[in-house]
């Protein structure tokens, strides 16, 4: 994520809540995307009269499937966790 | 809704960037609807009456209220969230205008110089005051460039500030010029024509366009520090069909001969800059404007129309929002500032003008019910 040049204000007594709270909305904010995503799919899916609910919730994901997801999983992570990187030292 | 207009060179977001997008939306608005008022209403019960109490009288000034609000959990929730709500916005744009910027640069060079003109300086010397700080903290500011033909920025901009305005701006986040123009320059002058316009600070030339519009006989330029705000300006407005000829100069000091312009406005420039160049930008007004010819700077209020509560409010801005010369610009007197300037003191004007003219352009049965509010306009005639 890139910084905006300038100091960032403190917030609470205790600096390290406003990491806190900064990766507690950032999560909200995905977990809102991924439920708009789905939302999407499964407005196109009942329209479409394609699949059910029954066959979603019996669904395996294949080799390259998973892979993708994993991969996913990781920078959404980093997307959320990615503030508690800041204090790290830079090489 | 979403309801941007889609010109050629606003960037495109994909399914989950805009998601974002919509996120950084709803979270800003359930923070305007349900932590702002509770700001009042904390001050009011609990810091007021406690401020009091040590100090047998009201607090005085924005300053005094802001020090006894940063006790209160409910304000630091508040500002943190806000804060919180604006790093996310500009990543959320950032990140999808990234994407595709090789795609954005393409498509500007295609559609160069087919009305108007872009002149960048490549010794242009970016003011300290604009790098000390990136301004409302949108990173990188109105002026980093990072690759060849850089328009990032700009493209970041024209989608940052629908988000950040949620709309309120327009479909073109034109509302400043269009409403100058709908709501002031034609109800109140209908005979002035302008033959050469100018506008400064122009970022992406949303304000720039409805004075094309406006008089279509009248040549229009248009100026920013920001290289990469004036590509994507150019970009855009060739893309908008509108005849604009920007280039990269300073407002305090520019290129134009004396008395070359009738009309010189500028939109929420005053608050970006600090007072040093606020006076230089209105001598050089003076300089600019031919006889018969009229100055106009688009903001929002000074504190002097406000109670200290609300001046306090909007004080937030300064320190949690990257906007350093926001106050001090709101403490000025402008008539005295533009006196010195060279202008004539009755013939300043400090005056408010209608807000929401795209509304009612967009809906004539409104009959003007598309104003929110209204912008604070300090003029003056050569």
């Amino acid at each position: 994520m890139k910084k905006a040049k300038g100091k960032r204000p403190v917030y609470f007594d205790e600096p390290q809540l406003d990491k806190l709270l900064s990766a507690l909305v950032a999560l909200t904010g995905e977990v809102s995307v991924l439920r708009e995503r789905l939302d999407t799919v499964e407005h196109l899916l009942a329209t479409k009269e394609v699949i059910s609910l029954a066959e979603i919730e019996a669904y395996q994901p294949e080799e390259q499937v998973a892979q993708v997801r994993e991969q996913w999983r990781t920078e959404y992570i980093a997307r959320v966790l990615g503030v508690l990187q800041e204090e790290i030292p830079s090489e | 809704m979403d309801r941007q207009f889609q010109h050629p060179m606003l960037p495109q977001a994909t399914h989950d960037e805009l998601a974002r997008q919509n996120f950084v939306k709803s979270l800003k608005l359930h923070i305007v609807k349900n932590l702002s008022p509770g700001n009042k209403r904390v001050y009011e019960q609990v810091v007021k009456p406690q401020f009091e109490r040590e100090h047998q009288r009201e607090p005085q000034n924005r300053h005094e209220i802001r020090t006894a609000m940063q006790q209160h959990p409910h304000y630091r929730w508040w500002s943190a969230l806000r804060r919180i709500n604006q790093e996310m916005l500009w990543d959320a744009v950032n990140t999808s205008v990234e994407r595709q910027l090789p795609e954005l640069i393409e498509r500007a060079k295609e559609s160069d110089r087919q009305l108007g003109t872009l002149t960048l300086d490549p010794d242009f010397k970016i003011p300290a005051y604009q790098t000390a700080v990136d301004i409302h903290c949108m990173p990188g500011s109105y002026h980093s460039e990072h690759t060849t033909d850089d328009l990032a920025a700009g493209a970041t901009y024209d989608r940052g500030v629908y988000i950040y305005g949620v709309g309120w701006l327009g479909p073109l986040n034109d509302d400043m010029g269009l409403s100058v123009v709908n709501n002031y320059l034609k109800p109140k002058y209908p005979d002035f024509r302008p033959a050469k316009i100018l506008d400064l600070g122009c970022s992406v030339g949303h304000s720039t366009l409805p004075y094309v519009d406006a008089y279509p006989e009248a040549e229009v330029y248009a100026i920013d520090i920001g290289a990469p705000m004036l590509r994507y300006a150019h970009a855009r407005a060739e893309a908008l069909g509108k005849r604009v000829h920007f280039s990269q100069q300073n407002a305090e000091r520019t290129h134009f001969e004396d008395a070359s312009f009738d009309l010189i406005v500028s939109h929420i420039l005053l608050h970006e800059i600090p007072l040093p160049a606020i006076r230089n930008v209105m001598r050089e007004c003076d300089r600019l404007l031919a006889p018969g010819g009229m100055t106009i700077h688009v903001d929002a209020p000074l504190y002097s129309h406000m109670d200290a509560f609300s001046a306090f409010m909007y004080d937030w801005e300064t320190a949690n929002n990257n906007e350093p010369f926001w106050s001090a610009m709101r403490d000025l007197d402008l008539t005295a500032v533009m006196t010195e300037a060279g202008f004539a003191a009755d013939r300043i004007i400090q005056t408010f003008v209608p807000n929401g003219a795209w509304k009612t352009a967009a809906d004539n049965s409104q009959q003007g019910g598309g104003s929110r509010g209204s912008w604070f306009i300090v003029a003056a005639t050569e």
